[in-house]
């Protein structure tokens, strides 16, 4: 136990003895973080304690504590990634994974209540017994629902229909980094949760921005997120044998289907004049890597991406979903797309019209619960680069940059070689936004594919700033210390506002600098 | 030996921290609140208690990174049922070997010296009594007294050999269900014998707690013993034999010259076969709770053993490939089958079955050195019979039956308890 006796003592009588440890071995459990992680999958720095509060007056007790004793502490929520661990020496870690209700459906205006650790397949299988769903981001529904509305990120293919999580969230439960409670939108009016602008204070934009503040701005105790009209059955019943789930039976009205088109500009072309429709339930860019491994591993793979079958019929492809709400509407968006089809030489995959292909689509998109399979199955280490939010054209020319910059690193044979291309994700908001991330997999344990991941990104966030494509969703909050420097620059100063934010609301500077930001210069 | 730490660095390495493992497979959710598949995060909380955290812990043992072994450590690495909720639920998306991981660390932790007192104790027992429970050796076969059952440890034969395991032996509460086990089966015709008071405990337990040469000892035993009995099937009541006997007793290399059978699958067949008639009608609704040990840890376990190669730069490929456990190969119609055809009996089922139940919370010793964390899982269980309005639960293994009734004794709860022997015995 290094932190003071004193001190742990008082933690422990806010969260009760269970519920806090500085034993060495919990620590090095939460110390396994290989997602952002330079090298391997040990994080260097150790919390000196993990923190289990219950309730909103724990995390405030907690916060108070803090501030008097100086001591920096950083929340996580499901905790996946090395982004959810305190980046400096002598802090203290705060699970969330007790604060776990869903406090409220409300039906009626469509909007649900939220703890930080409800993961989005939870949300989702309640909202779906109450006509609704929910959306989840691309990283998959075991990902924590408040806190990629709250604090990282948030999209996912589903957002053609149900935006991203940042626009999603409405009213929320705030404790700053001094122990302050603040609740925005129309909470902070005692006007119930379904609104998060107003009556009372907006701060989307100081809360999270962008992209959040990455755990490094207080904690977010509670949020409302909106919900979406759910025209399927209130219970997905499955059948099959693991890892080939599908549905018991077939959803009406709904229908996916992968289409390749001669060339990027021309898939980029369908992806406008779908947005413009406003059809579609989901849209996601797909590669001949990331479908093969969605559909199979090890040897079988292999054989399957060497025989080249994949890469010919899903060359400039996207998985486009469409889900009706009757016969008429479905036979009306099926028009709509046959039509943009034939505008943009799109052409359906022969693959996905088999009835395998079919079944299994339709559970990877509505529950979005397979993503590890083809992000880290393959090599053990995965990240991701680029991927601003802006247009279509944006996207498109991030694929193509990241495409080209990936070639000499899978020449180098540092990272998989997965044909180069390997983006997902596409429009949001029926078209109105648009975004892609270009991933990479490698072996995080082997010295040399590690320092070439490591490389890659380095370059694809140079590459991001000399051809203007905007910021790269992950790697500006993973680079520790001193990132955001040289991006700020190159987008209005933002670091200079985000620093007088952490200034003003973090005076003691206890809240992890490493996640939000220094308030040196 | 069959538990090397080193032999699962490779995976405890490339666990993705992604946390499916907390949760059944996210596709097989169904509600808020029954989404949890391990009672030991699920109970303790901190992510060391899941089987991500315990794969990183038994990284950290295998690569020097823990001073010490403290009592946390070792509450973390035995709060646990070895239920496999965890291993089945990461096989979904990546293949690894997480139980196992689990296994080979305590093995380690034994190695090195680290157990916990209660389970010297256990082991102490089988040295002595060949029994987990501390009870007298010579008491072993009592609870078989005026079956007339042949007794193949003096040199009779028979086709089929009777294992009834530790716990009905000597549970004076489910010792009646071994017999009735036994009367079916001679009931039907069955070439039936058991090993008396030479019977011995299958080594489960000690196979889960880490003494692996006690656990060999023990197997080995039992293969010879079997096998010198002639015995073409050996049938157990007992869950967690089975699960042993099907999963692990095969990589010990002794030839096995008999099939293991539960007694759910020879019961099936012979109701099937006519040999066995349901007649009498048992109006009641009734949900059948899978114990891991029957279902998803009864798969044949293959270990790897193989190089891995690059290609495609950096795609790791595993030669020979890898033959992937799912926990879909477990017992899990038999049971249900038999249930069915009771007249009268409605089954529902409840949300957490098959390769992803929940556990009773007895296993792998918890229940006989940490029975308050058993008890809080099985309570668990309780409420998710409850909620689809079962009137009894019905199961297959002794611990679970065990776990169960001092549940619902401690809370006062209704529900019945019944193993399916019993339901079929009632319905003849």
């Amino acid at each position: 136990m290094s932190l003071a006796t004193k001190v742990y003592k008082s933690f422990e009588s806010v969260v009760g003895p269970e519920n806090i440890s500085g034993d060495p071995a919990v620590l090095r459990s939460y110390m396994y973080q290989p997602f952002g992680n330079n090298k391997g999958v040990w994080a260097d720095i150790s919390p000196e304690a993990v923190l289990m509060p219950a309730s909103t007056e724990e995390v405030v007790a907690i916060a108070k504590l803090c501030n008097r004793h100086h001591i920096v502490f950083k929340a996580m929520s499901t905790g996946w990634g090395i982004h959810n661990l305190p980046g400096v020496e002598g802090a203290v870690l705060l699970d969330l994974r007790r604060m776990n209700r869903i406090l409220e459906i409300d039906e009626k205006n469509m909007f649900a209540v939220v703890e930080p650790h409800v993961i989005c397949m939870q949300l989702q299988v309640e909202a779906m017994k109450k006509g609704l769903n929910c959306h989840i981001i691309g990283a998959g529904s075991n990902t924590s629902v408040l806190a990629s509305a709250t604090s990282v990120v948030g999209y996912g293919p589903d957002g053609l229909s149900m935006g991203y999580s940042g626009r999603n969230l409405l009213g929320v439960e705030w404790v700053l980094p001094t122990g302050e409670v603040l609740k925005l939108g129309s909470l902070g009016a005692d006007a119930g949760w379904f609104c998060g602008d107003g009556p009372g204070p907006s701060m989307r934009g100081i809360m999270r921005g962008w992209e959040g503040a990455w755990g490094g701005l207080g904690v977010f105790t509670k949020c409302a997120v909106k919900l979406f009209h759910w025209n399927g059955p209130p219970e997905l019943e499955m059948k099959n044998a693991p890892p080939n789930y599908v549905l018991k039976e077939p959803i009406n009205f709904f229908r996916a289907s992968l289409f390749s088109f001669p060339s990027l500009d021309q898939l980029a072309e369908a992806a406008y004049k779908l947005g413009e429709s406003e059809i579609g339930y989901f849209i996601c860019r797909l590669t001949p890597s990331f479908v093969g491994l969605q559909m199979t591993s090890g040897k079988n793979y292999v054989d399957l991406w060497q025989s080249g079958m994949m890469q010919q019929v899903l060359k400039y492809a996207f998985l486009f979903v469409i889900f009706a709400n009757s016969e008429r509407e479905f036979d009306y968006q099926q028009k709509v797309l046959a039509q943009v089809l034939e505008e943009t030489g799109g052409q359906v995959s022969p693959i996905s019209e088999t009835e395998e292909m079919q079944e299994q689509t339709a559970i990877t998109v509505l529950k979005v619960d397979a993503v590890v399979r083809s992000c880290f199955r393959s090599a053990g280490g995965f990240n991701t680069s680029f991927g601003a939010m802006d247009t279509v054209d944006l996207a498109i020319n991030q694929i193509k940059a990241g495409a080209g910059l990936k070639e000499k690193y899978i020449k180098r044979g540092v990272i998989m070689d997965d044909g180069g291309d390997n983006s997902a994700t596409l429009l949001f908001e029926q078209g109105h936004l648009a975004y892609t991330e270009v991933l990479i997999m490698y072996d995080h344990h082997d010295g040399e594919s590690a320092q070439g991941a490591l490389e890659y990104l380095a370059e694809s966030n140079e590459t991001c700033l000399k051809q203007e494509l905007g910021s790269p969703i992950f790697q500006i909050s993973q680079v520790g210390t001193g990132k955001h420097g040289v991006f700020g620059p190159a987008c209005f100063n933002y670091d200079a506002w985000l620093r007088e934010i952490k200034k003003q609301l973090d005076p003691n500077n206890t809240c992890d600098p490493t996640a939000y930001i220094s308030p040196d210069e | 030996m069959l538990l090397e730490l080193n032999d699962y660095v490779g995976d405890m390495k490339r666990c993705a921290r992604c946390s499916i493992c907390k949760w059944p497979p996210l596709a097989q959710m169904k509600s808020w609140r029954f989404s949890q598949n391990c009672p030991s995060i699920a109970r303790y909380n901190f992510h060391s208690y899941s089987g991500g955290g315990r794969m990183a812990l038994g990284l950290a043992l295998a690569e020097g990174k823990l001073d010490d072994v403290t009592d946390e450590l070792l509450n973390i690495v035995y709060r646990c049922t070895a239920c496999g909720a965890c291993d089945s639920s990461c096989k979904y998306n990546s293949e690894l070997e997480v139980l196992w991981s689990i296994y080979s660390t305590r093995a380690h932790l034994v190695s090195m010296g680290y157990f916990l007192p209660e389970h010297l104790m256990i082991i102490d027992s089988l040295r002595k009594e060949d029994n987990t429970l501390m009870q007298p050796k010579a008491d072993r076969g009592k609870w078989a007294e005026g079956l007339e059952l042949k007794d193949l440890s003096k040199g009779d034969q028979a086709e089929v050999v009777y294992h009834a395991g530790c716990l009905y032996c000597y549970d004076p509460e489910l010792s009646p269900i071994a017999r009735d086990a036994v009367t079916l089966l001679k009931q039907a015709g069955i070439d039936l014998g058991f090993m008396g008071s030479n019977e011995t405990c299958c080594g489960s337990m000690a196979f889960q707690l880490g003494f692996q040469g006690d656990f060999i000892k023990f197997a080995e035993s039992n293969i010879d013993d079997w096998n010198a009995a002639g015995a073409k099937r050996v049938v157990t009541s007992c869950a967690c034999g089975f699960g042993i006997m099907k999963a692990v007793y095969p990589l010990l290399g002794k030839e096995m010259k008999f099939e293991v059978l539960h007694i759910t699958q020879i019961l099936d067949e012979l109701i099937k076969e006519g040999k066995l008639q349901l007649s009498k009608s048992i109006p009641a609704r009734v949900t059948y709770h899978d114990p891991c040990n029957l279902g998803r840890n009864s798969e044949q376990y293959v270990p790897w053993r193989g190089v891995e190669k690059k290609v495609l730069g950096q795609f790791i490929l595993r030669e020979p490939e890898k033959v992937v456990h799912r926990g879909w190969e477990g017992v899990y119609e038999p049971p249900r089958d038999i249930i069915r055809r009771v007249p009268g009996i409605e089954l529902v089922e409840m949300e957490r079955i098959r390769e992803y139940s929940w556990c009773c919370g007895a296993g792998s010793g918890v229940k006989l050195s940490m029975d308050d964390f058993a008890l809080w899982t099985a309570s668990e269980r309780i409420k998710e019979a409850e909620s689809v309005a079962a009137e009894a639960i019905v199961t297959a293994c002794p611990w679970c039956e065990r776990n169960f009734k001092d549940a619902i004794a401690q809370s006062g709860n209704h529900l019945m308890v019944y193993d399916v022997v019993e339901l079929v015995k009632q319905a003849l």
